[in-house]
C-alpha cells in the first residue's frame, strides 16, 4: 500500500493456526496514542490453508482507519461501542470495538476488531451478534488487566483464537438454508420410526422454549445432525447460519452464542461442557443426548439472565482481586465467590408438557413423506408461533402501556390467547423474547428477583 | 441516653467511610457489567427512550471545505424528528469517519489532474451517550470549483435502535446504494455539463486571445515581441493547457461506467454500463475525429448555438469566499428528486419497531410457502426488495426501472381501487409513489406500531372508531394521502395511470411537456452538451424507448385492472337507485378464483340468463359506478350524498365506495373490500377494530361467525348504511376465501336478490327499505332463509343455526381482554391461520379420501373423514362443518389452479347420486349428468368441469358441469352438497395430492361426496 500513515515501529504479530478456511483476515489492537495519534499494538493473523490477502502494512493501516473520528468520543467510561465497515475500495468488512482503557497510565482509547474479505459479508452478518458479545466480555476483562497495568494481549488472544476456529468451522459445518426435509426426523414414514415419539417431542419443545438454542449431544456423527438439522427446521434462516452441523471425525468445541450446535462425544462417550461458556450463551440451552434420548433444559430467559449476570459480575471481580497476571489465568472458571455460588447443575428436565407441538407432531406425520407436504404443514405451525408471539407481545404492549405500568394479568393472557397449558405459554414466550429481549424479565422477573432476595437473606442467617 | 450526635457519628461512618477510603477489592461499576439488564429503565419497550430524537429519520451531511462537516438535509423534514439531537455534532461524527484515502489531484507522471472514481463505503456507528445510532453511506460528488473536484457527502439513517440497523443492514445497504448512484448519476451529468460550459467559455477565450495577439504581432515591429505579447501567449498557453486539462476531465467522466467496480454491492445496471460502453465508444470518435461525420457535427453546431460563451481568466479562483454549490446545484435536479424519493421511501419503509419489521419479514417468508392456503385468509403477496435483490433484479434508479419496477411493484400498487387508478396521471418521477404502493400493506410494523396509538376511546366510539381519517393523519398514511392528492389533480382522465411509472417515464414526460409548452432549458442545456458528451451523461432518455414504455405499460391498463370494452355493459338507469351511463359488469373474462365454490358454482351469465331475478341484484350490485366515474354524474339522485366529495378523495376505502354502492353513506366508511382492487392488510387491520367491537357487543357474535366460516351466506340486514357497512366490514375479516379483491363480500346492497347471488356472495350488506322493492327483500330473507343466516342490525338479532363446538370459542369470546382491534386483528390472524392448518391437514392426509378397501362406499369414506374428525382432532359436528368448508376451499382452489386445462375436455361419464339425505353433485373429475327433482334444493355442480342443466324449479339453481355436462338429482329439500372438496371435488387418488402428478391420471373414478345441512335456525337477540 503506497498511502496511509507511518507504520508502527514494532507490531507484535501473533500467527494462529487455523483448520481449513478461515474467513478472517487479521484481528487487531490498536489504541490512540496521545502524542502520535492511533497506533496498532497487536495483529493477530490465521495461518491457513489460504494465504493472507492482506499484508501487514494495509492490516496497520485498515486498523488506524478505526480509530478515526474516536477522538471526538464522549462515552460514558466502560462503554463498549461497535462500528461496522463496509470498505468497497479495499473490499474488506472491519468490526471494531472501541472501548477505553489505561495504557502506560494514561487514559486511551483503543479498538479491537477484525477484518474480513468484503466477499464474506453475508457469511458473515448473522454472526455478528455473536462475535460482537463474545469480544465485548473480553474487552471487559482486558480493561481489568489494563488498570492493573497487565498485558492485555493475553486476554484478548484467548478469544481472539476461539473465534477465528468458529469462523472457520462455520465455513465448512454451517447448517444449509434450505434444509431438505428429507435428511430430518420428520421425513419418516411413521413417528417414531427413527426415535421414540416422546423423545421427539420434548426435544421440539424444549427446543422451541429455550428460544431455539440447542445443543446436540452424541456418538454417532450422523444421528447428531440429524436431529441438529430437525431443530433447525424450527429456525429462521439467520437463525440457521446461527448454527452448525457435529464435525464427522472429531468434535467441535462448544461456542457460545450459537442457536444448535451439534457435538460429538469422545471415545470415552463423554463430552465435557464448558460452564462458563454455557452460561455466557444470550439464551437458556436445551440440552439433548441422542445416545440415551434425555433433554434437558436451562431454566427460561429471566432467570438465565439473572444466572449470567451473576456468574460474569462474579468472574470480572475476581479478576479484579487477581494479585499478579499469573494469579488467575482468564479463562479459569470462577466457582465461588462471597455472594454467589453457582449452580452447576444447570441442566434440568422438561417440566412443562405443551399441546403446541405435540399436535403438530401427531398430526405432520398424517401428511405422505416425500410430497412437500410436511414442508408446507411446517410452514404453517411456524407461521402460527410467529403470529401468537407477536399477538402475546402486543397484547403486554396494551396492557402495560409499553412497559409503562407492571404486567398483572397473566391469567387473562392466557385465557384470551388460548395459552393456557404452561408449555404453550413458553414457547410462545421465547418467541416474543427473541422478538423483544428482555420480555421475561419484565413478565416474570419481579417475583423471581423477590424469591432471589429472600432466599439469599434467609442464606446469610 | 444517648444523645443524636453521638448517633449520627455512627451512621455517618459508612458513608464517610466509602467515599473516603473505598475497597480496593471491590470491583468499580465500570469495570463490571449491571446485574440487571434492564436495570435503569426496567422495560424491554424503553431502550430508546434516552434518545433525544423521536423515531428514525435520514440525514444527508456533507464535509465543507469552507465549514467543515455539516448537516444539510433531514428525511422527513420535521424538526419535530430530530428534537433536541444536536445534528451538527452527530454530522462531525459521521463525516469524521475517515472513509476513504482517495488520491486527487494530479499523480506522479500525470500531467494533468486525475478524478478519482472512489467506491461507496458503509459504516455502522453510534454514540451510545446520545442513544443515536446511524448506518452511514459515505460518497462523492464532483465539483469543478470543489478542492480535488471533490465534494464529500454522506446520507445516514439515523436510528436509536442499534439492532435494527445491523439486522437490516443488507437492505439498507441496498436502498441506499441505489440512493447514492442515482446522485451521483445526476452529479456526473451535472459535472459534465459544467466541463462543456468550461471548455467552450475556454475556446471561446482561446480564440479572442488568439486574435488579440495576432492583432498585437501585427501591430508591433517584426521579430520584435513586447512584453504585452509575450503575456498574452503565456496567457494563451495557460488557456490551452487548461482546455486540454478539461477535456481530459471530461473524459475521464465519461468513462466512469466503464471503470470496474470494485463493490459487489454497488447497486449498477447492466444496461447502464453497455449504453454508456457505446456512448462513449462514440464519443471518443467524435474526439479524435471531428470531422468524421459532418451531420453530428453541424446538428452539434446548432445545440451550441444556445449557450453563449464568455470570456474567462485562464485560471479559476479558489479561494473561501466563494460560494461552493449546494446539493442541488451538484446534481440535475431530477435525479435529486429522485434521489429525495427514494430516501422517503427508504424512511417510511423501515419506519416502526423491529420487532414488526421483522416479524413482517419471517410471515411473509413463511406464506410462501403455503401458497395452497394463503388464499382463505391472507392478503395478498408482493414482492419484497430482499427478495428482488435476492433475485438478483436489482433495478436502476436512472433509466431503466421500467420492466423491474412494473414487475415488481404490481400487487402492491394497487392499494386504491379502479377509480383511483383512473384520476391519476402518470406520477411524477415518483419512486415516492412507489414507495408508498411498495410500503403500502407491507408496512404492517408502522401500522401495528401505529395502531397502538389508538385510544380506548376510539375503540368504544362507534363513530371515531370507524373513522379512517383520524388514522390517516399518521405518518404513513398521510403522506400516502398526499401522495395521492398531489398527483390527481393533474390527472389525465383518459389515462389509466400506472402508478408504477418508471420516475425517468415521469421525467421524460415533465420534460417532454415542459417541450410542449415551449420552455426550452432543459432542451437548450441538452443541445449544449451534446457536443462531446454522451448522451446518457447528459440528460435522461426522453426517447422513444422510455416513451413507448410509458405508452405500452404505463397508459395502459394493467392485467387485471384494465376496463375491457366487452365488460361495459349498457344499462337501463331506471333499474337502479343511481348510475352512470356504463356499468362494470361483473363477469369478468377469466373465472375469478374464488367462484364456482360448492353452492356457488354457477357461472355468473348463466345466472343471468335463467334467472331473470337475478338482474336486479346483479345491476345494483354492479352498476352503481362506473369504475371511470370521476364524480357523480349529472342528474343522478343519489339517496344520500353525492359521491363526488367523499368517494373520489384518493383513499383507497372511500373510492371502493364508489364504485360498489349507489349511495355513498353519510360517513366515510372503508369497506373491506376493493371491488376490483386488492384488499390489503392495511384494510384489513382496520377493519380488526370492528371485529372486536362486534364479538364484545353481540353475544351472538359466535353464531354469526360460524355462519361465516361454514360456508353459510351472512346477510347482514340494516335501514343504516353506515352502520351495515361497518359490520360487514367488521365481519369480511371472517370470510373464507373472500377474493383478491374481496369478490365474495357483497357491503351493501339496495335491491332483493336471488338465490344464485347467494353463490357469489358469502356475507352481504342488505339495505332495509319501506317500499316494494324492500318487502321484495323480505320475501328473498324468507325465503332463502335455510340457506343464510340473518343479522338484524337494526334489531339486534341474529337468525342462524345454533353452534356448538369449541373451535372458535376463542376467536369470539366477548370478555376477552384484548383493548385494541391491532391485537385483536393479530390474535385473530393466528386464529384463522390454526383453522387453516387443520383445513390443510384434511385436504391433505390421504387414507381419509380413498377407499381403503375395493368398494368402499362414498359415505363410509364420508364417515371416515368425520370421525377422523371428531376423534383425532375432538371436534365437535359444527367444528367439523367449519373444517369440511374449508377444506373444499382448499381443494377447489388447487385444482382450480393446477389442473383447469385437463378439465374441460372431458364430456363423458354421467353421475347420478341418490341418497335421500343428500343431494349429490357432479363429480368434476368423472363429470355427470344433474337432474333436479326437489325444487327448494339447490345442486352445484363444478363450475369448472361445465354441462347442462335442466331445470324444474324456477327457485332452485342448478349448477352444471360445463366440462362433463350432466344433470344433477335433488332429493332433499333441506340439505345441499357440494362436490367432495378433499376426494371427489376431484382428488381422489394419491396422484392428486402430489402436485407433480397430473390429476387426469385419476379421472374416472366415482368420488365419494359429503352431504351439507344446513340446519334449523333459531334467533338469537341481545
Amino acid at each position: 500500500m503506497s498511502s496511509g500513515p507511518p507504520q508502527s515501529p514494532a507490531v507484535a504479530k501473533t500467527e494462529v493456526t487455523v483448520e481449513g478456511e478461515c474467513p478472517l483476515l487479521a484481528a487487531t489492537f490498536a489504541y490512540w496514542d496521545n502524542i502520535l495519534g492511533p497506533r496498532v499494538r497487536h495483529i493477530w493473523s490465521p495461518r491457513c490453508e489460504q494465504p493472507l490477502l492482506l499484508s501487514d502494512s494495509e492490516v496497520t493501516f485498515l486498523a488506524n482507519h478505526t480509530l478515526n473520528g474516536e477522538i471526538l468520543r464522549s462515552a460514558e467510561c466502560g462503554a463498549v461501542d461497535v462500528k461496522f465497515f463496509v470498505l468497497a475500495e479495499k473490499g474488506v468488512i472491519i468490526v471494531s470495538l472501541i472501548f477505553d482503557g489505561e495504557l502506560k497510565g494514561d487514559k486511551n482509547t483503543c479498538a479491537l476488531s477484525i477484518i474480513l474479505p468484503q466477499t464474506e459479508l453475508a457469511f458473515y452478518l448473522p454472526l455478528h451478534t455473536v462475535c460482537v458479545e463474545r469480544l465485548k466480555h473480553i474487552i471487559r476483562k482486558g480493561r481489568i488487566w489494563m488498570q492493573k497495568g497487565y498485558n492485555i494481549i493475553s486476554v484478548l488472544t484467548s478469544e481472539i483464537v476461539p473465534i477465528m476456529e468458529l469462523l472457520s468451522s462455520m465455513k465448512t459445518h454451517s447448517v444449509p438454508d434450505n434444509i431438505d426435509i428429507k435428511d430430518t426426523l420428520l421425513n419418516d414414514d411413521d413417528i417414531g420410526d427413527s426415535c421414540h415419539e416422546d423423545f421427539l417431542h420434548k426435544a421440539i419443545s424444549s427446543h422451541l422454549q429455550t428460544c431455539g438454542c440447542s445443543m446436540v449431544v452424541g456418538s454417532n456423527p450422523d444421528k447428531v445432525n440429524k436431529i441438529v438439522l430437525t431443530l433447525c427446521l424450527f429456525l429462521t434462516s439467520a437463525e440457521k447460519k446461527c448454527s452448525r452441523l457435529c464435525k464427522a471425525d472429531s468434535s467441535f468445541k462448544y461456542d457460545t452464542g450459537l442457536f444448535v450446535q451439534g457435538l460429538l462425544k469422545d471415545s470415552t462417550g463423554s463430552f465435557v461442557l464448558p460452564f462458563r461458556q454455557v452460561l455466557y450463551s444470550p439464551y437458556p440451552t436445551t440440552h439433548i443426548d441422542v445416545d440415551i434420548n434425555t433433554v434437558k433444559q436451562m431454566p427460561p430467559c429471566h432467570e438465565h439472565t439473572y444466572n449470567q449476570r451473576r456468574y460474569m459480575r462474579s468472574e470480572l471481580s475476581a479478576l479484579w482481586k487477581a494479585a499478579s497476571e499469573e494469579d488467575i489465568a482468564p479463562d479459569t472458571i470462577i466457582h465461588t465467590d462471597e455472594f454467589f455460588t453457582p449452580d452447576l447443575n444447570i441442566f434440568q428436565d422438561v417440566m412443562h408438557k405443551d399441546t403446541l407441538v405435540k399436535s403438530f407432531i401427531d398430526e405432520v406425520f398424517m401428511l405422505k413423506p416425500g410430497l412437500n407436504l410436511r414442508s408446507t404443514y411446517l410452514a404453517h405451525f411456524l407461521l402460527i408461533l410467529h403470529r401468537k408471539a407477536l399477538t402475546l407481545l402486543k397484547y403486554i404492549e396494551d396492557e402495560t402501556q409499553k412497559g409503562k405500568k407492571p404486567f398483572r394479568s397473566l391469567r387473562s393472557l392466557k385465557t384470551d390467547l388460548d395459552l393456557m397449558v404452561e408449555g404453550d405459554l413458553n414457547i410462545v414466550m421465547a418467541f416474543a423474547e427473541k422478538l423483544r429481549a428482555g420480555l421475561h424479565s419484565f413478565v416474570f422477573g419481579k417475583p423471581f428477583y423477590t424469591s432471589v432476595h429472600e432466599r439469599d437473606v434467609l442464606m446469610s442467617f | 441516653m444517648i444523645g443524636s450526635p453521638d448517633v449520627v457519628a455512627f451512621t455517618k461512618e459508612d458513608v464517610f467511610g466509602d467515599c473516603v477510603y473505598p475497597d480496593p477489592w471491590v470491583i468499580p461499576e465500570e469495570f463490571s457489567v449491571p446485574l440487571f439488564p434492564q436495570a435503569n429503565n426496567a422495560n424491554p419497550w424503553a431502550k430508546t427512550s434516552y434518545a433525544k430524537f423521536t423515531k428514525d429519520f435520514i440525514l444527508i451531511s456533507e464535509f465543507s471545505e469552507q465549514v467543515g462537516p455539516q448537516p444539510l438535509l433531514t428525511i422527513p423534514d420535521d424538526p419535530k424528528v430530530c428534537g433536541t439531537f444536536d445534528l451538527n455534532y452527530f454530522s462531525l461524527r459521521i463525516m469524521s469517519v475517515d472513509y476513504q484515502a482517495s488520491f486527487v489531484g494530479h499523480p506522479p507522471g500525470s500531467g494533468y489532474p486525475r478524478l478519482s472514481f472512489v467506491e461507496d463505503s458503509r459504516v455502522v456507528l453510534g454514540d451510545s451517550k446520545e442513544g443515536a445510532f446511524a448506518y452511514v453511506h459515505h460518497l462523492t460528488l464532483y465539483d469543478l470549483e470543489a478542492r480535488g473536484f471533490v465534494r464529500p457527502f454522506c446520507m445516514a439513517y439515523v436510528s436509536a435502535d442499534e439492532r435494527k440497523i445491523m439486522l437490516q443492514f443488507e437492505e439498507l445497504s441496498l436502498r441506499f446504494s441505489r440512493a447514492s448512484e442515482c446522485l451521483k448519476t445526476g452529479n456526473r451529468r451535472a459535472f459534465a455539463r459544467e466541463l462543456q460550459r468550461k471548455l467552450r467559455d475556454l475556446e471561446y477565450t482561446r480564440s479572442v486571445l488568439q486574435k488579440e495577439e495576432g492583432l498585437q504581432r501585427e501591430a508591433g515591429p517584426q521579430g520584435c515581441y513586447s512584453a504585452h505579447v509575450v503575456e498574452k501567449a503565456n496567457e494563451l498557453a495557460a488557456v490551452e493547457k487548461s482546455i486540454y486539462e478539461h477535456r481530459d476531465l471530461l473524459k475521464q467522466i465519461t468513462s466512469y461506467p466503464l471503470r470496474p467496480r470494485r463493490d459487489p454491492h454497488a447497486a449498477h445496471c447492466q444496461r447502464c454500463v453497455t449504453e454508456s460502453q457505446t456512448d462513449a465508444h462514440s464519443s471518443h470518435n467524435a474526439h479524435t475525429h471531428p470531422d468524421t461525420s459532418p451531420a453530428v457535427r453541424g446538428e452539434e453546431g446548432e445545440r451550441r448555438q444556445s449557450y453563449t460563451p464568455q470570456l474567462i481568466k485562464g485560471k479559476s479562483a479558489k479561494c473561501f469566499d466563494k460560494r461552493l454549490k449546494t446539493l442541488t446545484e451538484l446534481c440535475q435536479e431530477s435525479f435529486y428528486d429522485a434521489t429525495v424519493e427514494l430516501l422517503t421511501d427508504t424512511e417510511r419503509c423501515f419506519r416502526g419497531d423491529l420487532c414488526y419489521l421483522h416479524t413482517r419479514r419471517l410471515d411473509r417468508a413463511l406464506r410462501r410457502k403455503q401458497n395452497i392456503t394463503n388464499f382463505l385468509f391472507e392478503e395478498e403477496l408482493g414482492e419484497e426488495e430482499e427478495e428482488v435483490a435476492a433475485l438478483g433484479r436489482i433495478f436502476c434508479s436512472l433509466t431503466h426501472t421500467k420492466e423491474a419496477e412494473t414487475r415488481l411493484h404490481n400487487p402492491s400498487i394497487m392499494l386504491c381501487p379502479v377509480k383511483d387508478m383512473e384520476v391519476c396521471t402518470p406520477c411524477p418521477a415518483s419512486s415516492a409513489l412507489l414507495s408508498d404502493a411498495l410500503a403500502g400493506d407491507e408496512r404492517l410494523e408502522l401500522s401495528l406500531s401505529d395502531l397502538t396509538m389508538e385510544t380506548q376511546d376510539q375503540e368504544s366510539s362507534e363513530e371515531n372508531k370507524d373513522s379512517f381519517s383520524s388514522d390517516r393523519s399518521g405518518g404513513g398514511d398521510g403522506g400516502e394521502k398526499e401522495s395521492d392528492e398531489n398527483v390527481c389533480p393533474n390527472a389525465d382522465s383518459n389515462a389509466i395511470t400506472d402508478r408504477n411509472a418508471d420516475p425517468n417515464t415521469d421525467r421524460a414526460d415533465k420534460e417532454s411537456s415542459s417541450e410542449d409548452g415551449g420552455s426550452s432549458v432543459l432542451e437548450d442545456e441538452g443541445g449544449e452538451e451534446a457536443d462531446h458528451t454522451p448522451i446518457f451523461l447528459l440528460e435522461v432518455e426522453p426517447g422513444c424507448g422510455q416513451q413507448g414504455g410509458r405508452t405500452d405499460s404505463g397508459c395502459e391498463p394493467e392485467a387485471g385492472m384494465e376496463a375491457h370494452p366487452d365488460s361495459l355493459v349498457q344499462m337501463d338507469t331506471a333499474c337502479c337507485m343511481s348510475q352512470e351511463g356504463f356499468l362494470y359488469d361483473s363477469s369478468p373474462p377469466v373465472k375469478l378464483p374464488g367462484s364456482g365454490l360448492g353452492p356457488t358454482s354457477l357461472p355468473l351469465p348463466l345466472v343471468v340468463n335463467q334467472e331473470p331475478q337475478a338482474m336486479l341484484p346483479f345491476q345494483g350490485a354492479y352498476s352503481l359506478g362506473s369504475p371511470h366515474c370521476q364524480g357523480p354524474v349529472a342528474g343522478l339522485d343519489l339517496p344520500v350524498k353525492s359521491l363526488g366529495d367523499t368517494a373520489s378523495r384518493g383513499s383507497d376505502q372511500d373510492s371502493s365506495d364508489c364504485t360498489m354502492s349507489a349511495s355513498a353513506g353519510s360517513e366515510q366508511i372503508g369497506l373491506p373490500v376493493g371491488y376490483r382492487g386488492v384488499v390489503t392488510l392495511r384494510q384489513r387491520k382496520k377493519a380488526g377494530q370492528g371485529a372486536l367491537k362486534f364479538v364484545r357487543q353481540y353475544p351472538f357474535a359466535l353464531q354469526a361467525l360460524w355462519s361465516l366460516l361454514s360456508g353459510r351466506t351472512l346477510v347482514v340486514l340494516g335501514s343504516e348504511e353506515g352502520r351495515v357497512r361497518r359490520l360487514v366490514s367488521a365481519l369480511a375479516l371472517y370470510v373464507p376465501g373472500p377474493g383478491r379483491c374481496g369478490e365474495r363480500v357483497q357491503p351493501w346492497l339496495s335491491c332483493p336478490f336471488s338465490l344464485t347471488d347467494l353463490q357469489s356472495w358469502k356475507l352481504i350488506g342488505l339495505q332495509r327499505m319501506a317500499s316494494p322493492v324492500g318487502t321484495s327483500m323480505l320475501c328473498s330473507l324468507s325465503r332463502y332463509s335455510r340457506y343464510i343466516s340473518v343479522l338484524d342490525a337494526d334489531q339486534k338479532t341474529l337468525r342462524c343455526p345454533s353452534y356448538r363446538g369449541s373451535l372458535l370459542a376463542n376467536m369470539a369470546d366477548h370478555r376477552t381482554h384484548i383493548r385494541r382491534g391491532s391485537t385483536y386483528f393479530l390474535h385473530l390472524q393466528s386464529m384463522l391461520s390454526s383453522l387453516a392448518t387443520r383445513a390443510f391437514l384434511l385436504s391433505f392426509t390421504h387414507h381419509l379420501h380413498l377407499p381403503i378397501i375395493p368398494g368402499e362406499k362414498r359415505q363410509e369414506v364420508e364417515e371416515r373423514r368425520r370421525g377422523f374428525l371428531k376423534d383425532q382432532l375432538g371436534l365437535a359436528d359444527d367444528d367439523c362443518n367449519v373444517l369440511l368448508y374449508l377444506s373444499q376451499l382448499i381443494t377447489k382452489h388447487y385444482l382450480d389452479t393446477e389442473t383447469t386445462p385437463h378439465l374441460e375436455a372431458d364430456n363423458t361419464s354421467v353421475t347420478t347420486h341418490q341418497d335421500p339425505e343428500s343431494v349429490s353433485m357432479p363429480d368434476p373429475a368423472t363429470g355427470g349428468a344433474v337432474s333436479h327433482q326437489d325444487p327448494e334444493s339447490v345442486s352445484m355442480p363444478e363450475p369448472a368441469t361445465g354441462g347442462a342443466v335442466t331445470h324444474q324449479d324456477p327457485e332452485s339453481v342448478s349448477m352444471p358441469d360445463p366440462a362433463t355436462g350432466g344433470a344433477v338429482t335433488h332429493q332433499d329439500p333441506e340439505s345441499v352438497s357440494m362436490p367432495d372438496p378433499a376426494t371427489g371435488g376431484a382428488v381422489l387418488s394419491e396422484q392428486y395430492l402430489d402436485p407433480a402428478k397430473p390429476l387426469s391420471a385419476t379421472r374416472g373414478r366415482n368420488p365419494p361426496s359429503f352431504t351439507y345441512h344446513y340446519t334449523t335456525s333459531q334467533v338469537f337477540k341481545i
